[in-house]
């Protein structure tokens, strides 16, 4: 199948040079549809020095079908849902706005630059882009103390709860 | 104030759920990606309540365009028909140097996609799927198949068609991209913005300046025309033609039949009539035909009345014959009839049209005066000439004289078959009527 090779290409290619600030590996070696993606809190951001893991789930229609995206790590940000899902849909990442001859990398680096950047716009969660928008103090406090909470080196109540979602 | 506090705090809410309905919303879309050849009836049919001038206007098709196919709406309907009617031509031209030709300046387009900044192992896969259609071509050809029913296969295949869409969306957009001085003006946004959100995308459905584009990107270099033909309220009793080239030459034009936000491809007779000439097939007959047998004609009695009939001429199931593969295909409008095996498909009134005088048609709306001046509708004034084609004549009821006269009688069955709409065995039986603009049902 073609997206298997596609898939595959881009896999190693990230494997061998990834971008700034991410790293990716399958979250099965027999299923290459499935990536674990480690996303670090861009610095100068509330999500700074916060290791996110990402669930990457490519289509078997990749590339004529966007890749989803889905959080493990619970991050306060108005462009993820606040669920057990964790789910980004937004910009390039939409079945509408896809184009098949995006890349991968180019997938995980608007995340990370949406980190940087909520787009409060398109937010999925209203109150929060609320926040953003009039309070932008407490949204950081609020962001940063999840990210202290869920996404820093305590990794026990962290990855004790990303098994729980994976496993859910 | 709190009040309105609320009133804003549930609609926001409402708006994010909408959004989320909206983001989700997948168009619940029917029927192959590209149908088999249809009779382009059913689209006078669709119209036959509408707007008087679309009634016409769609009656009128069915007679300069008696076939038609249906292209799924998703979003790609515009390229997929485009490049459908591409490799269907190239198909029926039966020319082998011609594909390895066209196939190899295909590929030597992807010139334009690395100027572009596309990397060869991003495009190789849709290209890959582009080359393979190439092949089935050319394989066809040199086996002698005649059925083009592995092209639609391969365009309803999604993984492949997919590939070859965006194939040529990248062709397209590269093609903007080099050339933004055709095109800006046309653009409401930065050539690169509007090949990145319009051409690039997945299903966005293809617009004027794209096609445009397409067309003389890509298309134009194989010698091939397109035309679109415009089905709209605008005044007139046809479809409007609008060529995108500047020749268009018969039997290799990509012809699209274009409703707002929609387009399908349609077919003039002669191109399925020449390139298919397997039409005897259904008859059991040999090619061993007698010659056109002027006595014949007076044993032929050609009635007004009868060619009063509205619809009669108009039914592409008369004037075609169908794919010899699927044989009741272009008989669509009435594919539970009991009748259709029946010998009196053999009846076939299409010799009239070339020496008979024929009367206005009440369903077709009154022909300009010239058109009166020379005793035909206008519609019809554009057909071929029927007597000097070869292979039409042998469709006509006299080269079967033999086999009729033993089974029916030649003329009353017009009339009284049920293939004709106004008999109430019709499946789509109306009543003749004569106020074009009373309501049909």
């Amino acid at each position: 199948m073609s997206s298997q090779k596609r898939i595959a290409k881009e896999f190693a290619e990230l494997s061998a040079s990834p971008p700034d600030g991410i790293s990716v590996e399958l979250a099965d070696e027999a299923n290459i549809y499935e990536w674990k993606v480690c996303i670090d809190g861009p610095e100068g951001s509330p999500y700074q020095n916060g290791k996110f893991l990402v669930k990457l789930n490519m289509p078997t229609e990749y590339p004529f079908k966007p890749p989803t995206i889905s959080f493990k790590t619970k991050i306060y940000h108005p462009n993820v849902t606040n669920d057990d899902k964790g789910s980004m849909c937004l910009g390039m990442l939409r079945a509408d706005e896809w184009k098949p001859s995006s890349k991968i990398t180019a997938v995980l680096q608007f995340a990370r630059q949406l980190l940087e950047e909520p787009m409060p716009d398109d937010a999925v969660e209203g109150r929060i882009a609320e926040q953003y928008n009039n309070d932008r103090k407490r949204y950081e406090e609020v962001a940063r103390e999840w990210t202290r909470r869920f996404a820093m080196a305590d990794h026990f109540h962290n990855t004790a709860r990303v098994k729980e979602v994976q496993f859910n | 104030m709190s009040n309105s506090a609320n009133a804003n705090a549930l609609s926001t809410e409402e708006m994010e759920r909408f959004q989320k309905l909206s983001n989700e919303f997948e168009p619940d879309v029917k029927g192959p990606a590209v149908s088999v050849k249809q009779s382009s009836h059913n689209i006078a049919l669709e119209y036959a309540n509408a707007d008087p001038t679309l009634a016409a206007k769609t009656s009128a098709l069915a007679l300069t365009h008696p076939t038609t196919r249906v292209m799924r709406g998703d979003g790609n309907c515009g390229w997929r028909a485009v490049i459908f009617g591409y490799f269907e031509i190239l198909f029926n031209l039966r020319d082998p140097h011609r594909v390895q030709a066209e196939s190899q300046r295909i590929k030597n387009l992807n010139g334009l996609l690395d100027r572009v900044g596309h990397q060869q192992d991003i495009y190789e896969i849709f290209v890959d799927e582009t080359m393979d259609i190439f092949t089935q071509t050319l394989t066809a050809i040199q086996n002698g198949v005649h059925d083009e029913s592995f092209l639609v296969e391969a365009l309803c295949n999604e993984n492949q068609s997919n590939a070859v869409i965006t194939h040529f969306r990248l062709l397209t957009s590269a093609w903007m991209r080099l050339n933004p001085q055709d095109y800006q003006a046309f653009l409401s946004l930065p050539v690169d913005q509007y090949c990145s959100t319009r051409i690039e995308t997945v299903r966005t459905e293809i617009d004027e300046v794209g096609l445009q584009a397409l067309v003389v990107g890509i298309i134009k270099d194989a010698g091939f025309g397109v035309e679109i033909l415009y089905l709209d309220r605008s005044e007139g009793d046809a479809v409007t033609p609008h060529p995108l080239t500047t020749a268009t030459p018969a039997g290799a034009t990509i012809r699209l039949l274009y409703r707002p936000g929609h387009y399908d491809l349609l077919y003039r007779p002669e191109v399925e009539v020449n390139i298919n000439p397997m039409v005897n097939y259904q008859y059991g007959m040999t090619t061993n035909y007698a010659p056109w047998d002027q006595g014949a004609a007076h044993n032929f009695e050609i009635s007004p009345q009868m060619m009063a009939i509205p619809n009669l001429m108009a039914d592409p199931a008369f004037a075609m014959g169908p794919d010899p593969m699927s044989p009741m295909s272009s008989v669509s409008p009435a594919p539970a009839s009991p009748y259709q095996p029946s010998p009196t498909h053999e009846m076939y009134p299409t010799p009239i049209q070339s020496h008979a005088p024929v009367p206005a048609v009440p369903s077709i709306p009154a022909p300009s005066p010239p058109a009166v001046q020379s005793s035909a509708p206008k519609p019809m004034m554009s057909l071929p000439s029927r007597t000097s084609d070869g292979p039409q004549i042998r469709m006509n009821p006299f080269a079967m004289k033999a086999s009729l006269n033993r089974a029916l009688p030649v003329t009353t069955p017009f009339k009284n078959s049920p293939y004709n709409q106004a008999h109430f065995q019709n499946q789509d039986f109306e009543p003749i009527h004569w106020e074009p603009s009373d309501s049909r049902r």
